[in-house]
């Protein structure tokens, strides 16, 4: 990708864009539960954006702007951004199982969701919190954490 | 009186935890997590005791996937007792012999952390009552002892010896796992009910209530009606039978059992005395009540007695040919299990009870010997510095202690009277010969083959005891005395065996009497058994046998060397060499897997696509027609004009992709055709399912014009017999996708699940401030993916961070694996395989 420039064009309205797809993706993660939406789709969404700025800016630029380099894993590819993205999906799957392990602890099966009314609250008066908004977390974690790293990989290659 | 369920879980967890805790006890203690370990060995066995000395029988039960009848149960009788102390006692002998033997040895950490989980599992294979909790654990042990037989990873003898055992045990559990599932299949068809649960009965809970556990050894006859009414009597019982026959090293698979002496000897001795093989007498001990009415004779005896006495005779002769001192005691392990079997094989009414008697007595006794004979090998190996029978003799001089210790039980393996394994070895005299008497016939040859095997039996124990005596060969140098933490634990099983041996009802009272009631049919009513040296002055049938098989083997060991030499030539013929069968095996599942790499995993991503599309398009026709599948009738076309628009646009779409020029213009058509797709979910209502294939292809089309960098600009030409190859290729998928969508559409379930979808999604109307019986949210679908089926979502995310794991690995690590076949191979298939089982985990999400 670096050999070949890319155009002032593409590269003001990628600085532009992605920001704003980043927000639409959280935005679906957080509307998933009552409109279109979700982790899943939220994830890949992120992953486009992310995507984007690899084709436009190539992978070494992304790499230095956007991840720190944690030196000192034995194998030499997980440096730079590909250790942050498999902390990524690792910390998902976590979150998921966590959430699902905390059902447990109130003894409802595995992975029982439930829903919270929270009353009075400011500006919302009523807010609707579904404990399957952690695990959607989870899945958008993974989601990005995993595509990002295949893409990080592959692109490298 | 029933058991405590926080003791027994806590004895089974205390080695597990022990386990994960070496890591940081070795930190602290080095060498000496020796005795750290013993001490956790010597905790599981308190708690047990504590259980044991209480009188307690009973099941001690947690649900575990209730739906299916899978729980974590876990029964204590004499039985599990027995297995449960001798995996538990004789570990802690083993660690602290281990203290001083592996005294300066590399990956002790790794070394004691094995050990400790292998016993546990042993510990857990002999308490578990559910078969789903018992195969695990079983599994567990052939885990654990390919770890502790491949501890010298850098030897390759051991990597085969390893290998060789995980294979064998591991496909016999396999076989085993069918013939569970098999029993719980036909348990759910009698009044027990769908159940794993092996044995049981009133069972307690972690929160102290009493539930009744239907069990099917409690209802063995109604098993046995089923089992028979079925045609699965017998298939079943050889499954079964085959996880039991592997893990004991039962002729024709006995073969792993000499080269697993690869491993460290104080493991060689808890695996061949204590563990890993008895796990598999145990089981056949304990399926025993399931499978054996009392009358008339049964397929049962037919296949254990007759197998156990046959491969008995067989390993004893191998073990009569064997030039090293542990191979000589692995033989003799093999033909000791043997008998155990045959014991626990004998049915009918004259051997119904004898035969169990037998079996218990014979685990308890042949455990005590063996261990203590293994240790003593490893003393002797130690101190001497050659395992080669050829050049040891006259190490009494030296070790005159050793020699004491080794006599009690080298005699008490011969089955000399009044050593504690001619106890158990008379009661399988005994049953072969009432057994005989009541069968007639060809059942004489019974007591005549048990006479005949054990005739070696005695000749390889004097052999083994000679190296004690005669005259000291002149290349042996001094030997030194081992130390004490190598001395006590084999000095303390001799005495054990000693008093077993002059005192036989002591070991009956405390636990064989137990024990061999467990293996006993429910209704069969146990008599005390009663032994006692007064018995060697009447003189009975099998009392004569016992001294024919001495004077037999008394003459015959003056022409050991002959015998010796004999063997040795027949075990070089490769039909008969114990080894010929499993590497002529290993080696045509080598050849055939060189053909799998020839012609499908051939590292072309044409050959991969080709193969998967080809078999699953295959396998899904197949199916259609196996289920004799109907298609719909036609109904006409009626969709809205739109959705023909966007349906027409994604055809020529589709055309498009066939004749573009490059690979730019082709990823790009193909793309129009995903973004109709999409605009066809939003015609359809369907918007989640529109974003989702939105976002996907346009990520896709990003990765792909990412990967195309590399790719040539053009299309290479293509030959005529590619195109034909292709366009069959994709015919056949064509077809299998036409088809499965037409019926896959067609089919409507007379009671659609979308209802109760639709119905418990959103907010109910009546509802609290928290609420779990409905999803709570508008987007039903969304509410199923992270509510309904979130297990479903759980395993797709874990599938999607592994694809990305292979990806990672696999790339990382490709340079690594050059010059080796396998690797190589393996990166390229990972790296066809991991994105399409990424995109795999993607699309069942939308």
């Amino acid at each position: 990708m670096t050999e070949r420039d890319t155009t002032v064009i593409a590269r003001t309205v990628t600085r532009t864009v992605v920001p704003i797809i980043v927000l639409v993706s959280v935005a679906l993660l957080l509307q998933g539960h009552n409109l279109p939406g979700g982790g899943f789709i939220a994830g890949v969404l992120t992953a486009t954006a992310f995507a984007l700025l690899y084709v436009i800016y190539g992978i070494d630029s992304v790499g230095d702007s956007l991840v720190r380099h944690p030196d000192g894993f034995p194998i030499a590819i997980l440096r730079g951004p590909t250790a942050a993205y498999s902390r990524a999906f690792t910390v998902g799957l976590a979150i998921a199982v966590v959430g699902g392990l905390g059902s447990i602890l109130l003894g409802f099966p595995f992975l029982t969701q439930g829903v919270v009314f929270l009353e009075h609250v400011p500006l919302y008066e009523e807010l609707e919190v579904a404990s399957a908004l952690m695990f959607d977390m989870g899945v958008y974690f993974v989601v990005v954490g995993a595509l990002l790293t295949i893409l990080a990989v592959v692109g490298a290659e | 009186m029933q058991p405590s369920p926080l003791v027994v879980l806590g004895a089974l967890a205390l080695p597990f935890v022990g386990a994960a805790l070496t890591p940081l006890v070795y930190r602290l203690l080095g060498e000496r997590t020796a005795y750290y370990a013993a001490a956790v060995a010597l905790g599981t066995f308190g708690l047990l005791a504590s259980q044991f000395v209480a009188g307690v029988e009973g099941a001690v039960h947690v649900p575990w996937i209730p739906e299916l009848g899978v729980s974590l149960t876990f029964y204590l009788d004499g039985l599990a007792f027995l297995i449960a102390f001798l995996a538990s006692g004789v570990g802690v002998l083993v660690f602290t012999y281990s203290a001083g033997y592996m005294h300066g040895e590399e990956g002790l950490l790794k070394y004691y952390a094995t050990l400790l989980a292998f016993m546990g599992s042993m510990v857990g294979v002999a308490l578990a009552a559910d078969l789903v909790a018992l195969f695990m654990f079983w599994e567990f042990t052939s885990v654990t002892s390919f770890l502790l037989i491949g501890h010298h990873q850098r030897d390759p003898e051991s990597g085969y010896a390893a290998r060789k055992s995980m294979l064998i045990t591991v496909a016999g559990g396999l076989f085993m796992l069918v013939g569970f599932l098999l029993l719980a299949f036909v348990a759910g068809g009698t009044e027990i009910g769908r159940t794993f649960t092996l044995v049981g009965g009133e069972a307690v809970t972690l929160t102290g209530e009493t539930v009744m556990l239907e069990s099917m050894i409690g209802n063995a006859d109604l098993m046995r009606e089923a089992l028979t009414a079925s045609g699965l009597f017998v298939p079943t019982m050889l499954l079964v039978g085959m996880g039991a026959i592997t893990k004991s090293a039962q002729v024709p698979f006995h073969g792993w059992l000499p080269n697993a002496m690869a491993a460290p000897t104080p493991v060689s001795a808890f695996l061949h005395s204590a563990t890993m093989v008895k796990a598999g007498v145990y089981l056949v001990g304990r399926v025993r009540p399931l499978f054996l009415p009392e009358l008339p004779t049964p397929d049962w005896m037919l296949v254990f007695a007759t197998l156990g006495l046959f491969s008995m005779t067989v390993t004893a002769i191998l073990a009569v040919g064997a030039t090293d001192i542990k191979e000589l005691l692995a033989y003799s392990t093999a033909s000791h299990l043997s008998l155990i079997v045959a014991g626990f094989g004998f049915g009918g009414a004259a051997g119904v009870e004898l035969g169990a008697e037998t079996g218990a007595f014979h685990i308890f006794n042949h455990a005590i010997f063996k261990a203590t004979l293994f240790l003593v090998a490893g003393i002797i190996a130690h101190e001497a510095g050659t395992r080669m029978i050829d050049e040891l003799g006259g190490l009494r001089e030296e070790m005159p202690i050793v020699a004491g210790i080794t006599a009690i039980a080298a005699l008490g393996m011969a089955g000399v009277p009044p050593f504690n394994g001619f106890w158990s070895k008379e009661l399988l005299f005994e049953t072969a010969y009432y057994v005989a008497e009541a069968e007639g016939g060809i059942f004489w040859l019974y007591p005549a083959v048990a006479v005949f095997g054990s005739v070696f039996t005695f000749l390889y124990s004097m052999k083994f005891l000679s190296l004690f005596f005669g005259e000291k060969p002149d290349a042996l140098g001094h030997v030194h005395r081992p130390p004490v933490a190598m001395l006590a634990p084999p000095a303390l099983l001799a005495a054990i065996a000693l008093a077993v041996g002059l005192v036989p009802q002591l070991a009956i009272d405390a636990i064989v009497q137990s024990a061999f009631e467990s293996a006993l049919p429910p209704g069969v009513e146990a008599h005390a058994l009663e032994l006692s040296l007064v018995k060697l002055l009447d003189p009975t049938p099998y009392l004569g046998m016992s001294l024919l098989t001495i004077v037999l083997g008394a003459a015959a060991y003056t022409q050991y060397d002959l015998l010796h030499g004999a063997v040795l030539r027949a075990m070089a013929v490769p039909v008969t060499s114990p080894d010929w069968y499993y590497d002529r095996t290993v080696a045509a599942f080598g050849r055939g897997g060189a053909l799998v790499d020839r012609y499908v995993q051939t590292g072309l991503f044409r050959t991969y696509a080709q193969a998967y599309l080809l078999s699953v398009a295959g396998l899904a026709l197949a199916g259609y027609v196996a289920t004799g599948a109907a298609l719909p009738a036609f109904e006409g076309i009626n969709v809205a004009l739109p959705i023909v628009f966007v349906l027409l646009v994604a055809v020529v779409g589709a055309f498009a992709v066939v004749g573009a020029p490059s690979h730019v213009a082709g990823v790009l058509t193909l793309s129009i055709l995903g973004f109709m797709v999409a605009v066809f979910y939003v015609l359809a209502s369907a918007p989640d399912l529109a974003l989702t294939q939105l976002v996907i292809e346009t990520l896709l089309l990003v990765i792909f014009l990412l990967v195309l960098d590399r790719l040539p600009a053009y299309y290479g030409d293509i030959g005529r017999r590619e195109g034909i190859q292709d366009v069959l290729v994709a015919g056949t998928v064509g077809v299998a996708v036409f088809f499965t969508v037409l019926l896959a559409t067609g089919a409507s379930p007379d009671d659609p699940i979308y209802r109760y979808f639709l119905e418990t999604a959103p907010v109910p109307a009546e509802h609290g401030p928290f609420f779990f019986d409905a999803g709570g949210g508008g987007n039903v679908v969304n509410v199923i993916l992270v509510d309904f089926r979130a297990f479903d979502t759980l395993g797709e995310i874990s599938v999607v961070a592994m694809a990305a794991l292979s990806v990672l690995v696999l790339v990382a690590m490709r340079g690594r694996g050059r010059g080796q076949d396998r690797p190589d191979s393996e990166t390229a298939a990972g790296e066809v395989d991991a994105p399409a089982s990424a995109h795999n985990g993607g699309a069942s999400d939308d």
